[in-house]
């Protein structure tokens, strides 16, 4: 059990589904005491992979040896057996269960006298590793249900290390996660370090897995095509792996200035919707991109939603100068041409079972509707060929359905359904999130564009580098307020943001 | 201390409506004797709805239940009675979850299709020679003991006891609540799906097949039910439950259930001692109480209503 | 390249039903469906479930179920011949019927969208409710019967194009407007559809308003094929329509799966079905209950199937969600049911 030794090695793995092989011939191996970054585009097999790792799936062909022992894990439960742990990119608790139930779900077993789970002790347990850690406890008795996104990842981070894992899996979870919480994390995986664990972690933000992994493996297309050490490569040489070929390290403004016109777009006063955002004000001009930024339960996710007549506002109002109206629904916001790109793009966007058509067209129905309320088919099929084409989206026709698409073919539709009409008010709640960096770049020349038409767009993000490279005006938000607002002439730059953050 | 202080209340408005009749003992034993077979039925549907599951053919397993509970009990006695009662509930209830799971049809529409069968066989063995007179026959009166009070309130006790432990302190009922509650993860801890379904309808299966037993011996013999009115028969523990699922906020479902059996079971006492017409206007007030039920344990929620 | 024509089993599964239904009814009744006779009664009797099935599926397209269709039939003829005799003009029976039937949905509907209960549990809690009405109502004015006046409704050549009108305005209605189109789009996605800012409650209320609609419009037709007004009308019809629409091959979660052909073909399937079963000698009513059921079983079987392979197949899969998605779906509409009641 000494430092150096490999605790895991993937030899020759490969997993199909279906028609797709997902990971190829994939060679890898982590060492104890590692902490190891997984990097690679969407699609590229790095979920895959760690979920073969994790005993959700199993592999088609190849070997995985753990500590020289041949593993082939049929269930996570197995994979926890041998002290693998797993934190899923997914939120995974069960909110009809009270958080401390949920550190030991499936586990309840140990806690079990005569047939009966003792639950003072399954508490008096998560209580402890809560505590061991360094975690934020949450209220264990209550039920996870209506617990922020952040809590449900701490318990099921409590979860995994209540397995005391000798090597532990994270998918993606930093994203979902403030700052001071980020940093606890940071340092929990030193300490893992420091007692001998291996940490697995997966992660789109390439200047974070720098920070804070050893070695980095990248991938492409299911298959391993680099390695890199962590303390010797760049951000820029990682994304040239992942992509294949170099990036213009430059794809956000390059201006220095806000550059907006007079007229006002968007009046919002005293916008306040209870128990999320409170006493919010401000006004969006012609081509200006304002961008929000803050913790994620700071509220900015809720001004787009309220923005949009998404929330009953509890007090103030939305106007949308452009239209000479008050917005106080979603109908009526649709109506005067604004736009809403919510977080979640299968859940909240699209409708991951219709065709390409029938989601390009979604919004435009109004537009496309002619006498009688008649929708011509040939109108509607005009529409979604235009911007097929002209976002270069690959599909194989209009009625393919969604869930055959790509996740960046996705966001291109998400997102171009919306530019397909007139637009005046866009609103982008984290545009970019989970895509890779070629699609990133397309997504930033699309809003680069539309600001030259004029569109007032908001950009509500919780990257900070998106906002600042991005933005004209930013508003900084805490606890549901507006605490700062910095002009892109001023001091724009992430210490001043984080300081009105936190 | 709120919710007992309005339950009392409610009691003794319906014992003043009532002109002072409702607070007897002899009405009240009438009153309970009445909600428990619909309690055990509740709490099976607790289950069925813990993880996620509605099962309409409850009805028509209710039935057959009763049929093989009289027929039995009258060959073979209390074990017999008993018996035949669990065995018939424990059976159809698991070949409808095994139909459940495996199948991938929503529940509500594959147990409509079950309640037909189920009904249809019911019709099958009434027309039957040699059956309709086993079935015509009432239920010995010495075998009924359970049907009547004390001994039923007796037999709810245990049942609030032993199904209480089960929902709330095993990881068998923990588990079924996880896979309720988010199917996926559970999944991912190791918690096998099919293997909680199955004892989901297993438990499930019990709770029915001891309703069958308790109804056969209230009422000493079952009509056949067609044409879907079997599914008549689930929704008064339908509306217990949702009753329960609102107290729920202050007391655990599983206590929840014989409390809210009985307020709805007075209510339907006092409509009848006030002398609205059964048939008729007392559906339409049991429909009324299910939508003013759904409602308010709407209240405030957000998501989405299919 | 757009010519590409995409053939799923899920579309094809009702064709195929219908076609071993048809077949199967064809052969085991020694050709007596075949009669002129039959077929006319075939027809007669799909006409109702076939203007009930538009009406519901606008419901069923959201991802909802209205099954108080039956008694709202049962109500709406009861009211509309009533209030006919009551003001001694008997045409008055038909916007009567009509009105009561778009009230029933429109309650219906506001129950839905407004006060969030579940539609299941709602229309069934309907269907005891409105059937204690109706009953309550029928024993104080008794059966009810047409006069002869009225005959000439019954007639093919007045019948039968007055149909055909109807069913192409629904067809027209869902497929060409945007009443459809949304309704679809609901089922598929409510969330994705709100944060549109399509008007949910809206469509949901005139989706539910426009089955009550056809209740009234099949309690027309119910009453002037039948002559009159009984208790016992309508009874097992809501299921009978819900079968149509789902032997069809129409998802009980709704979106893009709900075609309105599907629903003719499901109308005429689950006639075959009653009428065959009866033509074939088994006139006992539990026997065409119990194999209604098995078939239901069957052919839901069928057409989840189908909808899982034609998934599997044609997917690029996102990573490590893959085999999640469908089944993640599932868990959703076992999710949704569960908390309907």
């Amino acid at each position: 059990m000494t430092d150096g030794a490999n605790i895991l090695e993937v030899k020759g793995l490969n997993k199909y589904f279906g028609p797709t092989h997902a990971n190829v011939d994939i060679d890898f191996t982590i060492k104890r005491g590692e902490i190891k970054g997984l990097i690679g585009e969407n699609g590229s097999g790095k979920s895959t992979l760690i979920s073969q790792i994790a005993g959700i799936y199993r592999y088609d062909s190849g070997s995985m040896t753990l500590n020289g022992e041949p593993y082939a894990p049929h269930s996570p439960k197995d994979a926890n057996r041998e002290k693998i742990a797993m934190v899923m990119q997914e939120l995974g608790v069960v909110g009809t269960l009270p958080a401390g139930v949920n550190v030991f779900l499936g586990r309840t077993q140990q806690f079990t006298k005569a047939g009966f789970v003792n639950l003072k002790e399954v508490y008096a347990a998560a209580e402890k590793i809560f505590t061991q850690w360094d975690l934020p406890m949450p209220p264990l008795h209550q039920l996870a249900e209506g617990m922020m996104v952040e809590t449900r990842k701490m318990i099921e981070l409590a979860r995994a290390l209540s397995i005391d894992p000798d090597l532990l899996l994270l998918d993606e979870i930093t994203q979902s996660l403030s700052m001071n919480n980020r940093d606890r994390l940071y340092g929990l995986i030193g300490k893992l370090k420091g007692m001998g664990r291996s940490v697995l972690v997966i992660t789109h933000d390439v200047d974070e897995l720098i920070e804070i992994t050893d070695t980095i493996t990248v991938l492409r297309d299911g298959a391993v095509v680099g390695e890199a050490d962590s303390r010797r490569t760049t951000a820029d040489e990682i994304k040239r792996m992942m992509v294949g070929r170099s990036m213009s390290g430059e794809y956000y403004r390059e201006d220095q200035a806000p550059d907006y016109r007079e007229k006002v777009m968007l009046t919002v006063r005293d916008m306040a919707v209870p128990g999320e955002i409170e006493d919010v004000s401000f006004e969006l001009h012609e081509g200006e991109i304002l961008g929000f930024c803050g913790l994620s339960d700071s509220g900015i996710h809720s001004v787009g939603k309220a923005v949009y007549g998404l929330s009953r506002l509890s007090s103030g109002s939305v106007r949308m100068e452009y239209a000479d109206k008050d917005v106080k629904t979603a109908e009526q916001a649709l109506a005067t041409g604004a736009a809403y790109v919510p977080k979640d793009r299968d859940s909240e966007a699209l409708m991951i079972h219709a065709s390409v058509l029938d989601n390009i067209c979604l919004p435009s129905v109004e537009e496309l509707e002619g006498k009688v309320m008649y929708l011509a088919p040939g109108k509607l099929r005009a529409l979604t060929n235009e911007m097929v084409e002209k976002f270069s989206v690959r599909t194989t026709g209009v009625h393919q359905t969604m869930d055959a698409l790509s996740g960046g073919n996705k966001q291109k539709i998400n997102l171009g359904r919306w530019l397909a009409k007139d637009l005046k008010l866009l609103i982008l709640d984290c545009p970019t999130r989970g895509v890779d960096v070629g699609v990133k770049a397309y997504i930033y020349s699309l809003m680069k564009e539309a600001k030259k038409n004029g569109i007032a767009t908001l950009l509500i993000s919780d990257e900070l580098t998106e906002v600042l490279g991005m933005a004209d005006r930013l508003m900084v938000m805490k606890d549901g307020r507006i605490t700062k607002v910095i002009r892109r002439d001023e001091n724009f730059t992430e210490q001043s943001v984080i300081g009105a953050m936190i | 201390m709120l919710v007992v202080a309005v339950i009392v209340c409610i009691f003794l408005a319906f014992h003043l409506i009532s002109g002072g009749t409702f607070l007897q003992m002899d009405n009240l034993a009438i009153v309970i004797s009445h909600t428990v077979y619909p309690t055990f039925m509740a709490w099976g549907l607790c289950f069925l709805f813990a993880c996620g599951y509605t099962d309409m053919s409850i009805g028509g397993v209710v039935v057959l239940g009763s049929f093989a509970t009289g027929v039995l009990g009258n060959m073979y006695g209390y074990p017999g009675a008993v018996l035949g009662g669990l065995a018939v509930g424990l059976i159809l209830v698991f070949i409808n979850f095994l139909i459940f799971a495996f199948s991938g049809i929503p529940s509500w529409i594959a147990g409509i299709s079950l309640a037909m069968i189920y009904e249809a066989i019911a019709v099958a063995v009434k027309l039957n020679p040699t059956l309709k007179p086993l079935i015509e026959t009432d239920m010995n009166q010495n075998i009924r003991l359970f049907g009547s009070f004390p001994w039923s309130l007796i037999l709810l006790f245990i049942g609030l006891f032993i199904v209480y432990l089960i929902y709330n302190r095993t990881t068998i009922g923990l588990n079924i609540r996880a896979i309720g509650g988010n199917q996926q993860v559970s999944k991912a801890l190791g918690i096998s799906l099919i293997r909680t379904l199955l004892f989901v309808g297993l438990i499930t299966g019990i709770l029915i097949g001891v309703a069958a037993f308790i109804q056969e011996s209230y009422a000493g013999q079952t009509t056949v039910k067609t044409g879907l009115t079997s599914m008549y028969m689930i929704f008064q523990p339908l509306a217990i439950v949702l009753l329960a699922q609102i107290l729920q906020r202050w007391i655990n479902i599983i206590i929840a259930v014989p409390i809210c059996a009985f307020i709805i079971y007075s209510v339907f006492t006092l409509l009848t001692t006030m002398g609205v017409p059964s048939g008729t206007l007392q559906e339409a007030s049991l429909c009324v109480f299910l939508i003013v039920f759904g409602i308010i344990g709407r209240f405030g929620y957000k998501g989405v209503v299919k | 390249m757009r010519k590409r024509v995409f053939i799923r089993w899920q579309d094809i599964v009702p064709f195929i039903a219908f076609a071993a239904i048809f077949i199967f009814f064809s052969v085991t009744s020694g050709g007596k469906m075949l009669s002129a006779f039959n077929l006319k009664m075939l027809l007669d009797q799909s006409m109702v479930v076939v203007l009930m099935g538009c009406g519901m599926l606008f419901v069923v397209a959201q991802g909802s179920i209205d099954l108080s269709v039956g008694v709202n039939l049962a109500l709406s003829g009861v009211f509309g011949v009533w209030f006919g005799f009551a003001t001694g003009v008997i045409w008055l029976m038909i916007p009567a019927a009509l009105v009561c039937g778009l009230a029933v949905g429109l309650l219906n509907g506001f129950l839905v969208s407004k006060l969030k209960v579940p539609s299941f549990m709602l229309t069934i809690a309907m269907l005891i409710g409105v059937r204690g009405i109706v009953n309550y109502i029928q024993q104080y004015i008794g059966t009810q019967m047409l006069p002869t006046s009225l005959a000439f409704l019954n007639q093919p050549p007045v019948k039968i194009p007055l149909f055909i009108v109807i069913v192409v305005i629904m067809v027209y209605l869902f497929e060409f407007t945007k009443i459809g189109r949304y309704s679809r789009a609901i089922g598929e996605n409510e969330t994705a559809a709100e944060y549109v800012g399509i008007p949910v409650s809206k469509i949901k209320i005139i989706a539910f308003a426009l089955s009550g609609l056809m209740a009234g419009v099949g309690a027309f037709f119910a009453v002037i094929g039948v002559g009159g007004t009984s208790q016992t009308m309508g009874v097992f019809m809501e299921m009978k329509v819900a079968m149509a629409v789902f032997l069809g091959g129409v998802l009980v979660t709704g979106g893009a799966s709900a075609k309105i052909y599907k629903v003719l073909l499901g109308s005429f399937s689950i006639t075959i079905i009653v009428n065959g079963l009866a033509l074939i000698g088994h006139p006992e009513s539990q026997i065409s209950e119990s194999v209604e059921g098995i078939l239901l079983l069957l052919i839901l079987l069928a057409t989840i199937f189908a909808t899982r392979r034609d998934r599997q197949s044609g997917r690029m899969l996102p990573e490590g969600k893959n085999s999640g998605s469908l089944e993640f779906a599932e868990q959703k509409n076992r999710k949704a049911d569960g908390k309907s009641v």
